[in-house]
């Protein structure tokens, strides 16, 4: 067996190994909150200063989606304040690192808290904004949620969270109504999983079956499969007018083209796990005419296209997917500031509350009494000559 | 759709999957038969397949296209480089441990199929590419069997390369050299076999087959990845192991037997895609249990 030599050189490589996990772990913890957007210019002009917290994952594997979120908030700060600040006061901004992990996120939100903050943008995974809502519900600070929209986040809001982004049930509606309009009448579903697709799947299922309809074929596969053959065969014996995917683009590309080359000829419609160009690339030819209920990603939103212009001027990379949320969510928080004439966080919330219809690159926004959007954001996209495109 | 005619299309799926089990499980097989390594890295030599058939395609085919003609020259050239990696891999990795223990060797393995996919997953920025090619999608009946072309070939390519396999393992004095080395690897020694320009036909050999299937794989389903070997070279190991592991045409019999059981047992109510791993695993646990040899396999006293 092993000599000593060789003993302590393996314990010397494990050693090594730990070193290097908790060298890693320690970096992805460092939050970077040092971030404000402090234009050096002539400070005499204002009355005072607001601070606002912007909560993003920074690091981390979100943290590209993250950044541009930052910014987007960056620049609505920068805007307003070259208008001459909310009432008067300039905007300063303080970000706070959520890492998409729950812990991570946690400590961050303290963080922000005890910063004095006025109110909070931001939220992109809903796994780590969700333990915050209890944080900024007991510290009376207002948060308008930009991105993260899982169903769960309802029932945790203490009220001081709002949700700009539509959740998982206006998505389910927005497939039904796109299903009905089709006139399909039968459907069949699949999805990965995982608790995100798994819940849209759910909530598809319970909407179109109380619109009156039936879903002839429901199945699951596990995330990286490659092979559909016994779902499309149902769906071959089924013949349902229209398929749903509630997944992600990997395996959704797959599906799609052993689906068409199964010959099966209806509807195929992806939800927002697969609205990336990847699945189209994925896919091919065979991935035109798939629709698919997206987001309200910044591409789409004809209103955002100087956004994208100006996010492009100040930044040097794209806007990405939740950038003209962000963009909104800073806005529309600048506005209740403006309507409750005042800097007090609690009459902020009520004004956020009593937002009626304010006009965001993604629409109008106003808030449900669970301070959720008041319609669906979600878009119809179809795969058009390989590219998404947005279906009026 | 009948009945009879969900059965008749999942008979033929469960074959097409089946065979590039098989395929794979042969590799799987002649690599435990010859040295007693359950090599890990196998899925990942067919991963390595596929990634260079596409690397072959992207550069012929703006010059000769991507029909059937550069599949089957991308094919060739991708199972000789492939079975040449397997052979280094062999060289460099397993061969100074063969007369380590054995676990030694089959920790070896599993640093070789990380090494390998790791170096992929970098070359590919960890993303799916698609694996295009000009062969046509349209599907036409047979009877109440709906067929593409890629499908007719590729199951007659796939069962094409298992009899020219089973050919040279039963017909040719290499064939015979790898059988006698399974059985007693010192007495081949001492008969004037050079048995490890043997092993490393074996390598070559059971790499060239994984290539060949990553490829069909390919073409077949349209996108690859840096981590598609690691469930097949699970699922061969299985099929190696259904067989009887060690033996060639027990792999081949195990790949389309587990094939088919997916086939069957994901339409089975209750049972859908999502439990399919899950069934086949299932099945290999019962076969470990009742019948450890496997199908062809005959008792033998000490196993891995």
């Amino acid at each position: 067996m092993f000599n000593l030599k060789t003993h302590w050189l393996l314990l010397l490589v494990a050693v090594l190994f730990a070193f290097a996990a908790f060298g890693c772990g320690e970096e992805a913890a460092d939050p970077v909150d040092d971030d404000p957007a402090e234009d050096p210019a002539d400070e005499a002009e204002f009355e005072g200063e607001v601070l606002i917290g912007i909560m993003v994952p920074t690091t981390g594997s979100e943290a590209a989606d993250g950044t541009d979120m930052e910014n987007a908030a960056l620049l609505a700060v920068e805007e307003i304040n070259e208008a001459g600040g909310v009432m008067g006061h300039r905007v300063i901004t303080t970000t706070g690192d959520d890492g998409c992990d729950p812990s991570m996120a946690t400590a961050a939100a303290s963080q922000l808290v005890s910063e004095e903050v006025v109110a909070l943008v931001g939220g992109y995974c809903s796994g780590a904004t969700l333990p915050t809502l209890a944080i900024y519900g007991e510290a009376g600070i207002p948060f308008v949620i930009a991105a993260s929209n899982a169903t769960s986040l309802i029932d945790e809001n203490p009220g001081w969270g709002f949700m700009i982004n539509s959740t998982g049930l206006d998505q389910a509606a927005t497939a039904v109504a796109k299903f009905q309009e089709l006139g399909v009448e039968t459907i069949g579903v699949m999805d990965s999983g995982d608790a995100y697709s798994a819940d849209l799947k759910e909530q598809t299922i319970l909407q179109w079956e109380e619109a009156g309809y039936e879903v002839v074929a429901d199945d699951t596969v596990q995330r990286g499969e490659v092979d559909f053959s016994a779902f499309v065969t149902t769906i071959m014996s089924t013949q349902p007018d229209g398929i749903y995917w509630t997944g992600y683009q990997a395996e959704g590309a797959l599906l799609i083209r052993q689906l068409r080359e199964g010959g099966y000829e209806g509807v195929i419609m992806v939800g927002d796990g697969s609205s990336a160009q990847e699945l189209i690339d994925l896919a091919g030819d065979e991935a035109e005419g798939v629709l698919c209920t997206g987001p309200p990603l910044t591409d789409f939103l004809p209103a955002a296209q100087n956004f994208i212009q100006r996010y492009e001027e100040s930044f040097p990379r794209e806007p990405g997917a939740y950038a003209a949320l962000t963009y909104d969510a800073a806005r529309l928080l600048f506005d209740a500031m403006e309507r409750a004439g005042s800097f007090d966080s609690a009459e902020i919330r009520d004004a956020l509350e009593a937002t009626d219809g304010f006009e965001g690159l993604a629409g109008p926004i106003s808030f449900t009494d669970q301070n959720t959007l008041a319609r669906s954001n979600f878009v119809i996209l179809e795969a058009r000559d390989g590219r998404w495109a947005l279906v009026e | 759709m009948a009945i009879h005619e969900i059965l008749i299309q999942q008979l033929f799926n469960g074959l097409l999957i089946g065979s590039f089990y098989g395929l794979v499980a042969i590799g799987y097989s002649m690599v435990y038969g010859i040295i007693k390594l359950l090599n890990f890295a196998h899925g990942d030599i067919y991963m390595l397949g596929a990634f260079s058939g596409l690397v072959f395609l992207s550069i012929v085919a703006p010059t000769i296209g991507a029909g059937w003609g550069s599949l089957i020259l991308g094919m060739l050239i991708s199972m000789l480089l492939v079975g040449l990696v397997g052979v280094f891999i062999q060289r460099v990795a397993y061969r100074p441990m063969l007369k380590a223990p054995r676990l030694s060797i089959l920790i070896t393995a599993l640093a070789v199929s990380m090494i390998l996919y790791n170096t992929i997953m970098l070359l590919s920025s960890g993303r799916f590419l698609p694996f295009r090619t000009e062969i046509s999608t349209e599907s036409f009946f047979l009877g109440p069997l709906r067929l593409t072309e890629t499908r007719v070939v590729l199951i007659v390519a796939a069962f094409a390369l298992m009899f020219i396999m089973h050919m040279f393992i039963t017909k040719t004095m290499y064939g015979k050299a790898m059988r006698a080395i399974s059985l007693d690897r010192d007495t081949c020694q001492l008969m004037g076999i050079d048995v490890y320009k043997i092993i490393a036909l074996t390598f070559f050999v059971g790499s060239a087959l994984a290539a060949a299937a990553g490829i069909m794989a390919g073409v077949y389903y349209g996108t690859i990845h840096f981590y598609m070997g690691f469930l097949i070279g699970l699922k061969a190991f299985t099929a190696a192991v259904i067989g009887g592991i060690g033996i060639i045409p027990g792999a081949m019999l195990g790949g389309l037997l587990l094939g088919l059981l997916e086939a069957f047992g994901t339409q089975i109510p209750f049972i859908g895609t999502v439990w399919k791993d899950v069934f086949s695993f299932a099945f290999l646990i019962l076969f470990l249990i009742f019948k450890p040899n496997g199908l062809l396999g005959r008792s033998e006293s000490e196993r891995m």
